[in-house]
Order: structure tokens, then C-alpha cells, then sequence
């Protein structure tokens, strides 16, 4: 029985009449990345808000580390880390005041919140800027303060919404190893994200949330397998070339579609016994192909269709 | 996962210091955090700042109002200053405690408020936080601003630095009273922009249709009726009456009984504003 660090069962939130989340499922198990998307308004924050306490359900059960966000939420509160989407460090202390305030409100005594701050500025390259305003701070740094805020007390649950939001590359990519490395430390993590690519490279399963409704779920590999379609790009060297490629390949079962802009033939490929019966067609009629590429869904694409399916 | 292997090597798997801290106790949350707002009083120039308007209005009013000790009603062979200034060590006091609830509206507001919903802590503890950071600000301001006023305008009322330090404490527990009311209000409203009108609208004719500045009796007869319901009347009558070496003890329960009801109906109700999420 595998254990689940976050159970959320058919919940729902109501804003006065309107429905911000309507019977939300989902299960996290312990050490994994959970990436939750969805556009601005789907609702990642108010699910975020209900597992973190901040917000009651209106109906529905969920628990996180094992006790009840709203009968348990002391408890619950002593599990996790957040870090919101807007940065929530205060502007008039230092970086390592920031820190030090966090554990010294954990219980920590004075050396212990100390040791820890120092431990959390080295983590984030924050060394230099420790003794510093956070409100001199650049948004990256402010970013890894807020999120090294929240790891404090060590939780075995981090909540990140929408953590890289608004940070350059060069910053998203080091939040991304950051994250990398928590979970390899056991951390669960559930991340909300508008940013495919970085569910794709850091979440184990991803739920998609549209106007408060779960509409997908699964691996990376899974949605994209539910509604993509790969398809084989043949570049071609000639015109003559591209017409016997689109008669070899229309013998061999698909429906290739030139490209006579870029002297190219695409063509579906649903199963790799299409990719290969392309290929033994295109050779069997001799074809001078320059370059044979495969394009793999996005999940922009994935996305894309899930949501505009649901909007339809 | 298929970036799990692209992942360089962690030097934190196992932190020297890795312990859960599950909490602590509620005295110790309200004295860390007031030790964090504390430290705003590093810089001298909120303090300089907070001491001009209560600067200018001595000076202001000590000038304008300097013949009104000759009119009918005025307490005889009292200086004006002597006066004036224990009216503006409550009203100076009053003004701290609408800076109390517009500052937790801020705090409220830009989000530094948010982490501490998700941790162990209880809410209640940053209103005491805020509330006792104010309190300490209110008197080294009062304090300051009893001292300017000793040196610069030769107040030297009957009561003697007993009196004067009597008025100035009666200020500041009557300045930490209203406080709370400020902080339900804050905790309620939570901007910045709504809390100073409401602040400058319930504060600006208190403090004029009162004892404050002149005598209640050459006042009007409509704002004398006013001013003698007003609340803000008994404190100053109180802190005057102190200063002066002639206390009673009307104003001084009034006040001070008014200011524990302001006290026990506001911090509810902030409590209950502040754990709004």
C-alpha cells in the first residue's frame, strides 16, 4: 500500500455563489512532484489555500501528511511549507532575519534558528546578501528567500504556486534544482505551474484544472498519449523527391501531407508500426530523404485541447 | 521521473541541524514577533517623523491659542502650555493607535501576514504583537514629546514631574484602549486607504469638539453637548487635571473604564477579523 502525503477527496469551494472548485480528486504519494496546471482563474490557488489551512473546504474531505486540513490543521501546519505566488518575505528585515524569524515561530531556540538560516542562505546562494533589506533584493532573490522561508522547518510537505513565475531563466532552471533535490530528500511536493515545460521536467504525476474542474490526469507521457499525435517530418531534397515520398507513403497506409514551403512531407504516426512502415516505404521506393524528424506532443499542446474541449 | 538522473549531487540530503520544530507557545510567538517590529525602531528617522505632527501642533497651537488664558472659563493662573499639552499627550496617543490599525492593514495586505497562516502559530499572537509594539512606540514618543515641550516651551505645570508622568501614563493606556479598536477595524478592513479616512473621520472632530484646546464652556452649545459625551473629553480632563496637580476622579475612572471596554469588545473582534482568511 503505497502511502499518500496528500488525499483530496471530491473537494469543492464556493465564493459566495460561485464555484471555484467543484469536486476536485487527487492523491500524492510520498517523495513525488504532483504539478497541477491550469490558466490564471482555474483554481490552483484556492486548492492550494484549502491543503495549505488557509482556507476551508466548502465540501469535500482532504488530508495532508495523514491529518485533516480542517479538524487537524495545527497539526497539518506543522508538516508543510508554502511558498505562495506572490512573494511574503518582509521587506524591513534581512535575508537571514527573515529566516531567523520563521524558526525562532517553529519553537527553535536563538542558536538553532541561527545554524538553520545560515544552512538556507548557503542552499540559495543568499551568503552574500544575508545581512541585507530584502527589500534591496532582485525578484530571483527574492523568489529563493521566499522559498528557503518555507523550508525551514524542514516540512515533509512543500506547497510552491506558482513558484518561478515572473524569474529569468537562469533562476527558474536553479529553482528547478532546488526542487529536484528536495525530492530527493523525500520531500512530496505539489507545484502549480502555467509553465508546461516545467511540469514536464519536474512532476511525477500532473493534474489539469480548468474553471475549477480536474479535466486531466496522469503522466506527462499519459496526456500527451490521451490527445496528442505524433507525426514524422520528412525534409526533402527535390520536388520530385517530395512527390514520390507522398506516393510511397500513401501506399504504405498513411495520410502524408506536403510541406512545400519548407520541401518537407508530415505525416501521422499513431503507433511506432506506423514510423516503421513509413520508413520501409520510403526506402522501398528509393526516395533521397535529407532528414527524417519525429515531433512528440507538448503538453501545450496537450493542454491546449484539454482546455479548449472543456470550453467548448 | 526523467530529469531525476540530470540532477547534480545535493550536498543537503542530511542537514546537521535537521530536527522538526513543532511550535511554540503562544507568549512566545507574541514576543518574537514583537521583537521583529521592534526593530523598526532601529531607524530614528520614524521616530523624528512621528514627533513633527505633535511638534507642529504644540507650536501651532501654544502661538494661535496663546489669549484664550484670558478668557471667562479658563482655570485661572494656569499657563496656556501647561494647559495644552497633556490634551496633546491623549490626542498624540490617539493618532498612534489609528497607526496601529492602518499598520496591520498594510501587514494585511502586502502578504507578509500570509506565510504565518500556514504555519503553527496562533493569529491572535501577531495582534499582540502589533499591539504591544505600538504601546512601546506611543510612550517613547510621549516621553520624547514631554520632554521638547519641558525644554523648548517652559511647560512646567503644578503637578510637578509626578503629575506629568501620571498624565502621560493615563495617555498611554487610553492610546492602547483605542488602539484595539483600530485593530478590529484593520483586521476587518484591511486597506490602507479605507482605515485613514475612517481614522482622520472618527478622529478629527473628537479631538475638536472637546477639552482639548479650549475651554468646554466657550464652546457652542451644540458642540458643547457633544463634547461632554465625548470620550476623548474625559481623558484629556483626566491627564489635564493630573499635569496640573488637580486631579479628580471622574475623568480618570471614565477614561480609563471607557478604554478597558474599548479594549475587551476590540481585541474580540480583531481576533475574530484577523483569522479571516
Amino acid at each position: 500500500m503505497s502511502e499518500h502525503m496528500i488525499e483530496v477527496e471530491r473537494v469543492g469551494r464556493t465564493f459566495r455563489d460561485v464555484a471555484a472548485l467543484t469536486d476536485v480528486d487527487l492523491r500524492v504519494p510520498r517523495g513525488t512532484v504532483l504539478g497541477l496546471l491550469g490558466h490564471n482563474g482555474a483554481g490552483k490557488t484556492t486548492l492550494v489555500n484549502i491543503l495549505t489551512t488557509v482556507l476551508p473546504p466548502s465540501t469535500g474531505t482532504a488530508r495532508v501528511a495523514g491529518y485533516d486540513v480542517t479538524r487537524q490543521s495545527h497539526l497539518v501546519r506543522q508538516q508543510i511549507g508554502l511558498t505562495g505566488q506572490f512573494a511574503t518575505v518582509d521587506e524591513q528585515l534581512t535575508g537571514a532575519e527573515n529566516l531567523i524569524l520563521i524558526a525562532r515561530l517553529l519553537g527553535a531556540t536563538r542558536r538553532e534558528a541561527r545554524a538553520r538560516a545560515d544552512e538556507l542562505l548557503e542552499l540559495f546562494d543568499l551568503g552574500p546578501a544575508a545581512q541585507r533589506k530584502a527589500s534591496t533584493y532582485s525578484g530571483g532573490m527574492r523568489r529563493r528567500l521566499d522559498l528557503a522561508t518555507s523550508l525551514v522547518g524542514h516540512p515533509s510537505v512543500v506547497f510552491l504556486d506558482e513558484p518561478t513565475t515572473g524569474l529569468d531563466p537562469a533562476s527558474r532552471i536553479g529553482l528547478w534544482e532546488i526542487v529536484e533535490g528536495l525530492v530527493d530528500d523525500g520531500t512530496t511536493i505539489l507545484l502549480t505551474t502555467q509553465y508546461l515545460e516545467e511540469a514536464d521536467r519536474l512532476a511525477d504525476s500532473i493534474t489539469v484544472l480548468s474553471a475549477g474542474k480536474v479535466v486531466a490526469a496522469g503522466t506527462a507521457g499519459e496526456l500527451k498519449a490521451q490527445v496528442g499525435q505524433r507525426t514524422v517530418t520528412v525534409a526533402m531534397t527535390s520536388a520530385e523527391e517530395t512527390a514520390l515520398a507522398l506516393a510511397a507513403l500513401r501506399g504504405a497506409g498513411l495520410q502524408p501531407v506536403p510541406d512545400d514551403k519548407h520541401l518537407a512531407v508530415t505525416a501521422p504516426v499513431a503507433t511506432s508500426r506506423h514510423l516503421a512502415a513509413a520508413v520501409r516505404a520510403l526506402d522501398d521506393a528509393g526516395v533521397d530523404f535529407g532528414e527524417l524528424s519525429l515531433h512528440e506532443p507538448t503538453l501545450d499542446d496537450v493542454y491546449l485541447a484539454l482546455t479548449h474541449r472543456d470550453a467548448a | 521521473m526523467p530529469t531525476a538522473t540530470a540532477t547534480p549531487p545535493r550536498t543537503t540530503s542530511t542537514p546537521p541541524t535537521r530536527r522538526t520544530w513543532s511550535g511554540t507557545s503562544l507568549p512566545n510567538q507574541v514576543l518574537v514577533l514583537t521583537g521583529r517590529s521592534l526593530r523598526a525602531l532601529r531607524d530614528p528617522r520614524m521616530l523624528v517623523m512621528s514627533l513633527l505632527t505633535p511638534m507642529i501642533m504644540l507650536l501651532l497651537f501654544s502661538q494661535v491659542f496663546r489669549s484664550i488664558a484670558h478668557t471667562p472659563g479658563f482655570p485661572t493662573g494656569v499657563n496656556y502650555i501647561d494647559y495644552l499639552l497633556p490634551a496633546i499627550l491623549v490626542t498624540t496617543a490617539t493618532q498612534a493607535a489609528l497607526t496601529s490599525g492602518v499598520g496591520l492593514a498594510n501587514d494585511l495586505r502586502n502578504g507578509v501576514l500570509s506565510r504565518f497562516r500556514a504555519l503553527p502559530i496562533r493569529m491572535v499572537s501577531v495582534l499582540f504583537a502589533r499591539s504591544f509594539y505600538d504601546l512601546t512606540r506611543s510612550a517613547v514618543q510621549l516621553v520624547l514629546l514631554l520632554m521638547a515641550a519641558a525644554l523648548l516651551f517652559g511647560y512646567a505645570p503644578g503637578g510637578g514631574i509626578l503629575g506629568s508622568a501620571a498624565a502621560l501614563a493615563l495617555a498611554i493606556a487610553v492610546g492602547w484602549g483605542l488602539g484595539w479598536a483600530f485593530l478590529a477595524l484593520g483586521a476587518w478592513l484591511r486597506t490602507v486607504e479605507v482605515m485613514q479616512t475612517v481614522g482622520f473621520v472618527a478622529i478629527f472632530p473628537l479631538m475638536f469638539a472637546s477639552s482639548a484646546y479650549v475651554p468646554i464652556a466657550s464652546l457652542p452649545g451644540w458642540l458643547q453637548a457633544v463634547a461632554k459625551v465625548n470620550p476623548l473629553t474625559y481623558a484629556i480632563d483626566a491627564a489635564r487635571g493630573l499635569a496640573l496637580g488637580t486631579p479628580t476622579l471622574g475623568p480618570i475612572a471614565g477614561a480609563l473604564l471607557t478604554s478597558a471596554v474599548i479594549t475587551v469588545i476590540g481585541s474580540s473582534l480583531a481576533a475574530r477579523g484577523i483569522r479571516r482568511p
